[in-house]
Parts: structure tokens; sequence; C-alpha cells
């Protein structure tokens, strides 16, 4: 039974029996239905993939047959193994080009584009922004070509303003890794760029105006206005990038298949190498494992350091 | 009268429950195992997993002949894919208990993967008791291509090939050059050779430094060391790489790239080769057969009749003239249904004498049965990219020369490694001898795990 009630604001509002209310099951499963599809699949894609992960790192696996428990003896070979120590070292260096030279550039490219008067402005986004949806498979053959030693373009460039070439960009293991860094560049740096713009305009124009009142410069405006304003956008790029970077695959895969000399080997890369090219599907298991501790603990740090998700005051 | 009451409608949480037990079954049943009963005649449909278009062609074309020679009717279901992915999903397949192939192609690269454990055993038919059951085949099959297949003398997959290693050459530049064409070792080529280096720019071997592939930084060595007379792995799956004519075709190749004999281009198959085979970079290379159709004729048709092909040039130090590079191995299934059935389409199909004379004329691929070799029509066969040239009674003279392949487990472990390594050498960075022992070092590291 329901009842009308006009209130003081001559409103009126409609109350529900309270002895029907009193009798509804107090444990009602119907909002618990509602939100289980979300659950069941975490479950199914999340948390079961993730056990599996864990307890087939504990074991020796071809990929057919019963695994065989081997406790944390894949753990042990991990800490004495050159080539994972190698791939970590590497993984390293794609993170900190990815967060001291990526970032720091999008945040420059993006207050450029952001200036006042800047012709084709949207011209220069959408170049900038091009690289990310262009498909990986294209972006490793067309740098293939830019980088062969013998007949790339980049040595016929160099040849041409400075009459040498020759340099052996995917051959050496230290100029592999910079090939690898300059195609995270170019493929990156428009798509973080994007993030600073949006939270450039969202800066309150009073605060420019304010500073220029004060005779603020432009390096001063923004150290004192752009990046403290900026600050929860750079630490969300900060931290994506970091995960990002620390999983990376496709560019080193593609571009050199993670050689010379394993030198642009990533862990993502060894991982898959030991579970789909040497069917050592336990060892990738321990791989994956150390890496998810890896990066769940360095972003949590990160988040920390940065003080995502604390309350501004 | 009494009159029994209507049943009651059935509740919502009935309803639901019901839904929820049948879904359960149907997925259970879906989940289960295929019938495994053998056919033994009649229509099938064999599923057939391949990386070549050219292969499927081969089976289709060769229903109508298997019809005759068995008691089935063979339609072919064929699902395309990379050569990796095709072990790769075989295995999630063969996980999953349902959705394996019948028939599948194997990439020589891929199959060791096929090996570690005991996978092979597992998923694959043993063709041995077949092989022995047909009189005369065991002895007529090329003990060199069953090897990349085989495992503790059981036979797993038939190869496609018998890619025998050839030196490919522009004849109009070798003329122009004034290169000697008759019995020259290795040795006296690489002098011929870094003369025409210095003369005309040219290379007359090539290695490749592609490092997103190990394979085919390895395989610009390995074909020389096969011919040498050295190996990677023997029978028992051992490696055997730390040998002296490992060492003797590691320099010979280090030496040339310094003379100018051997050339690095990134990628036998890629612009970098097609550039330095159109600019008259290259003019010869050690490559196996089947790199006439997929290197030559798809990166320079337009230089057809310039090729010419002969026996690789001896080493001093001995080996052989010839060598074996790739091919795929087809394997069929066990314990399912079309397990007979596949096993009699591939031996009516891919080893009947007619068969393999077709597989030559149709895909270019050499026979694997030795008496196939004396066929007439082969005999006559004439090749327009080389000028006319009959191949066939060089690849005859080749054919007692071409040695056995041993596949490990842990080939692609030494791959890696040693594809680095090899890259080292070539820069200078490592001796050969310094590279070798690495790669040894490297291998045994890694290898135990």
């Amino acid at each position: 039974m329901t009842t009308t009630v006009t209130g003081p604001s001559g409103l009126t509002h409609r109350h529900s029996d309270p002895d029907r209310t009193a009798h509804r099951p107090r444990g009602s499963w119907a909002p618990y239905l509602f939100i289980s599809p979300f659950y069941l699949l975490y479950v199914l894609f999340m948390l079961i993939p993730v056990g599996v992960s864990l307890w087939l790192s504990l074991t020796e696996w071809v990929g057919l047959g019963t695994p065989q428990w081997v406790g944390l003896r894949n753990y042990r070979l991990l800490a004495t193994d050159i080539s994972f120590h190698r791939a970590l070292g590497n993984t390293a260096v794609f993170v900190l080009v990815a967060v001291c030279v990526i970032v720091p550039l999008a945040l420059l490219i993006a207050q450029a584009l952001n200036a006042k008067g800047l012709r084709a402005r949207d011209l220069w986004r959408t170049a900038y922004f091009v690289p990310i949806v262009v498909s990986p498979i294209l972006v490793a053959l067309v740098f293939g070509l830019i980088f062969d030693r013998q007949f790339g373009l980049a040595n016929a460039v160099l040849k041409a303003l400075f009459g040498t070439g020759g340099v052996d960009w995917l051959g050496d293991p230290t100029l592999a890794r910079v090939s690898i860094a300059l195609v995270m560049l170019w493929r990156w740096t428009g798509y973080l760029t994007v993030f600073f713009l949006a939270g450039l305009q969202n800066v309150p124009r009073e605060l420019y105006e304010a500073a220029a009142i004060d005779g603020a410069g432009r390096l001063r405006t923004f150290t004192t206005v752009t990046l403290p304003a900026l600050k929860p956008v750079t630490a969300f790029v900060v931290v994506t990038s970091f995960i990002c970077a620390a999983q990376i695959f496709e560019e080193p895969y593609l571009l050199t298949g993670g050689g010379p000399a394993e030198s642009t080997l990533s862990v993502t890369m060894f991982i898959y190498r030991a579970a789909f090219q040497r069917q050592q599907f336990g060892y990738a298991a321990a791989a994956a494992v150390v890496l998810f501790v890896l990066v769940f603990g360095l972003s949590r740090l990160c988040n920390r350091l940065l003080g995502i998700g604390r309350a501004t005051s | 009268m009494k009159t029994s009451e209507p049943p009651a409608p059935p509740t919502r949480r009935a309803l639901l429950r019901g839904a929820l037990g049948l879904g359960t079954a149907a997925a259970l049943s879906a989940c289960g195992q295929g019938d495994t009963t053998p056919r033994t005649s009649g229509d099938v449909t064999l599923s057939l997993w391949t990386h070549d278009p050219g292969y499927e062609a081969f089976f289709v074309k060769g229903v109508p002949a298997a019809d005759r020679a068995t008691d089935f009717r063979y339609h072919l279901k064929v699902t395309r894919s990379g050569p990796p992915d095709i072990v790769t999903k075989l295995l999630a397949q063969a996980v999953a208990g349902r959705g394996t192939p019948d028939m599948v192609g194997f990439e020589i690269g891929s199959f060791p993967r096929m090996l570690r454990g005991d996978i092979a055993e597992r998923l694959l038919h043993d063709f041995t008791p077949d092989i022995e059951a047909v009189p005369g085949l065991k002895d007529d099959l090329l003990p060199a291509r069953t090897a990349p297949f085989s495992r503790d003398g059981r036979v797993y997959a038939f190869d496609s090939d018998t890619p025998m290693v050839v030196y490919f050459h522009r004849e109009d530049l070798f003329d122009a050059y004034g290169l000697l064409r008759g019995d020259q070792t290795w040795e006296e080529f690489a002098e011929a050779g870094a003369r025409v280096y210095r003369d005309h720019n040219a290379s007359m071997c090539v290695v490749s430094t592609v490092g997103s592939d190990p394979g085919q930084v390895v395989q610009s060595f390995q074909m020389l060391l096969y011919q040498r007379g050295g190996a990677f792995f023997d029978a028992d799956g051992t490696l055997r790489l730390d040998s002296p004519e490992a060492e003797e075709v590691l320099r010979f190749l280090c030496e040339g790239l310094r003379s100018g004999f051997v050339i690095d281009v990134a990628d036998y198959y890629g612009a970098a080769m097609q550039t330095a085979l159109k600019s008259g970079r290259v003019i010869g290379l050690p490559m196996a057969i089947w790199y006439k159709n997929y290197g030559l004729l798809s990166n320079v048709p337009e230089q057809k009749g310039k090729w010419r092909v002969r026996a690789l040039p001896p080493f001093a130090g001995g080996g052989g003239v010839t060598a074996a590079l790739g091919g795929t191995g087809f394997g069929v299934i066990k314990d399912k249904a079309n397990t007979r059935a596949a096993t009699e389409f591939l031996f009516k199909t891919w080893l009947t004498h007619d068969g393999q004379v077709r597989r030559f004329t149709e895909t270019g691929y050499l026979p694997t049965r030795r008496s196939v070799y004396e066929d007439p029509r082969l005999g006559a066969y004439k090749d327009e990219f080389c000028g006319g040239q009959r191949l066939f009674g060089l690849y005859r003279s080749l054919l007692p020369d071409v040695p056995a392949f041993h596949q490990s487990p842990d080939q692609s472990i030494l791959y890696d490694v040693l594809a680095g390594n090899l890259l080292r050498a070539y820069r200078g960075s490592l001796t050969p001898r310094q590279a070798l022992k690495q790669t040894a070092a490297d291998f045994r590291d890694q290898a135990g795990r």
C-alpha cells in the first residue's frame, strides 16, 4: 500500500507501505545479479589466468601433457639466466626512454600546439597523432627499410649530408637499442601529446593572466603555472608510459626480433620466446610473474611519489 | 469426479536453473572429445593446416587419385596460417582436446617445437609401420629428408622437398667479368670474388644480417657448414657445432666479408636483396633450389634467362658439393577418426611416384624418393628462368651428397645464440673461434633450463 503525503513545499511525496518494506527479504540477490557479469568476467579472465600463471610458474610444462611440479626451480634459474638479465636491462632502458625522453617531449610539443596564433593547428595535431594508429607491422617494414645498413634511407641521408654512411642501425647492439628508442619516440610522442593538450586546455586562463600581471616570463609561467596545473595529467601519463614501456613487445619483436645478440630483447619477448618458441611454459610463466611483480610494485611506487589518488588540498 | 489440478507454471528460478543446466550440458558436450572411432571407408572430410597455398593446390588436385586408390571419398577443408602459428594453434587445440586438424604441414624450422618432451609422440601418428608396409618404400625414401622429422627412429612427417643447396649465378656477368666456370674450390672462388669486388663492386656470395630473423642469419652459415661436412646436431640431438669445420667455414665467410667476395644483406627476400640484385651488386650466391622461385623470380623477374645453376664449389679441405636447407614435413594427428584416412591420403598423393613428379612440376619441390629422380619427365624438364637449363642431371648428380640434417628440441636456442655470435664475428668483434666457443657456452647455459 502506498500513501501520498503533501510536504511543506506543497509537493506531494509517495511513501511505500512500511509493512511491505519490512517483509522484503534483507539479502535480496537482484543487485548482485546485475553486477555479476563484471565479476564473472573478472574471475574468468583475470583471477583464474593469474592464478594458473602462478601455479604454472612452479611447474615444468612443454604445452601438452601434465605439468611437473618443480617448486621454485624456475625462479632460481631466472636469477642466474643471463638472457633474462639482459631482457630486464633492455626493458629498463626502454622505460627510461619512455619516461625521461618521450613524456617531456610530448609535454613540450603539447605546449607548442597550444600556443596562441598557431596556424594549421589541427593539421599538426593530426600529424603527431597519426603514428599511433599506423599498424605496427607497417611501422616495422618502413623503419626496416629506413635503417637498412646497405640500402637504407637513414644512411643515404647521412651520406648526402656528411659524406659518411654505412651505419649499422639494426646490426650494432647499441645502435639497435637507439633505433628502437627512435621508433618508440616516433610512435608514442604524439599519443601522449593528446593527453597533455587536453590538460593544457583545462588550465584556467586567469592563472596565466595573474602570472602576466606579476611579470612572469614564459619559462617562469611554464614552471609556476603550467607544470603544477598539469600535475594530475603528468602523473597519469608517467605511470601509463612506464607500464606500457615495461611491457614493450611490438617494436623490438618486429624490427630486430630481440637481436642482435639479445641487445633489444625485452622481458615480454623473453616470455614469448620461452613459451612459444622453446615450449618452456613454466619458465615463461615464472618470468611473467617476475615482470608482474616488478611493474605492479614500481607503478605503486610511482603512484605514491606522484600523489595519484590523494585528495588535493 | 475429482479432477487433478493443472500443474503450476514453472517459477522464474526454475526456468533459470533449467536454462543453466542445459547450457552447461551443451558446453560440456561441446568441450568433449570428438568421435575417435576410426573411419575405414566412405566420405571423409580431412582438415588440413598449411602455410603455403602451393601445398593446398597440390593436395586438392590429388583428391581424385586418392579416391581411386583408397576406400575413401576425400574432401579437404584447408586452413592457412603462418608456420610458427600452426604449431602454437595445434598445441592449443590439443590441450583443449578438440579442433585439431587431421593433417598438418610443419615448416622445418617450426618442427623442433614438436620434439620437446613427448609432444610428437603424444600428438603425431608414427609413420614407421606404414612405411615398412609398403614394399621398397623404406629404402627409396631419402634418409636425409626423413631425419629432420624423426625422433628415436620414428618418422612423424614426410618432407615436401629435397632442398639441395646450389650455386646461383648471373651467367652474363660471369662472362663479362671473366670468371671461370669450371671446377674451382671455394678458396679459388673467393680469390676471384675479391678481384670482382675490387674491379666491379659486385659480390659472389651473400650472408644475411637481419637481426629480427635469427634463422635467416644462421642459414647463411649453415649451408656451407653442412656442405663442408659439419653439423649443428648429431642424431641424438647433441650439439656438434664447436668443430674445426665450423671454424673453417666461419673464417671463410668473415674473410670474404673483408675482401668483398661476400656481401652482407639484411634480408634474403626483401627490399635490400632486391636492390642488390637489380643493381648488380650480387651476381651469385649459394642457396637452396627453392630460392629461384621465392627469391630470384619474385625479386628480379626481368633477369629471366640470365641466371644459371651449378653445383657448389667444394672446399679444399673436404666435404661435399651440396647441402640442404628448408623443407616442410606433413604429419597426421594420431588417435582421431580420420587418422587412417589422412595417412592413406598422404601415401596416395604425397608419396606416389606420380605425386612426387607432379609436386616438382607444380610447386618446384624436388622428390624425396630416390627412384623418382630417374623419371624421364623430370629429366626432360627445362628451366626457363635459368635460360632453358636442364637441371635434373645436376640434381641427380648432387643427390648422394645431400647431408642428413638432425633437429633438436633446443634448436631455437641455438639459432638465437648462434645468430648473435655470427654477427659479432662478421663485424670483427669476435674471432670465428671465439664466436663458436661463445655459442657453445651460451647454448649449454640456456638449453638445460
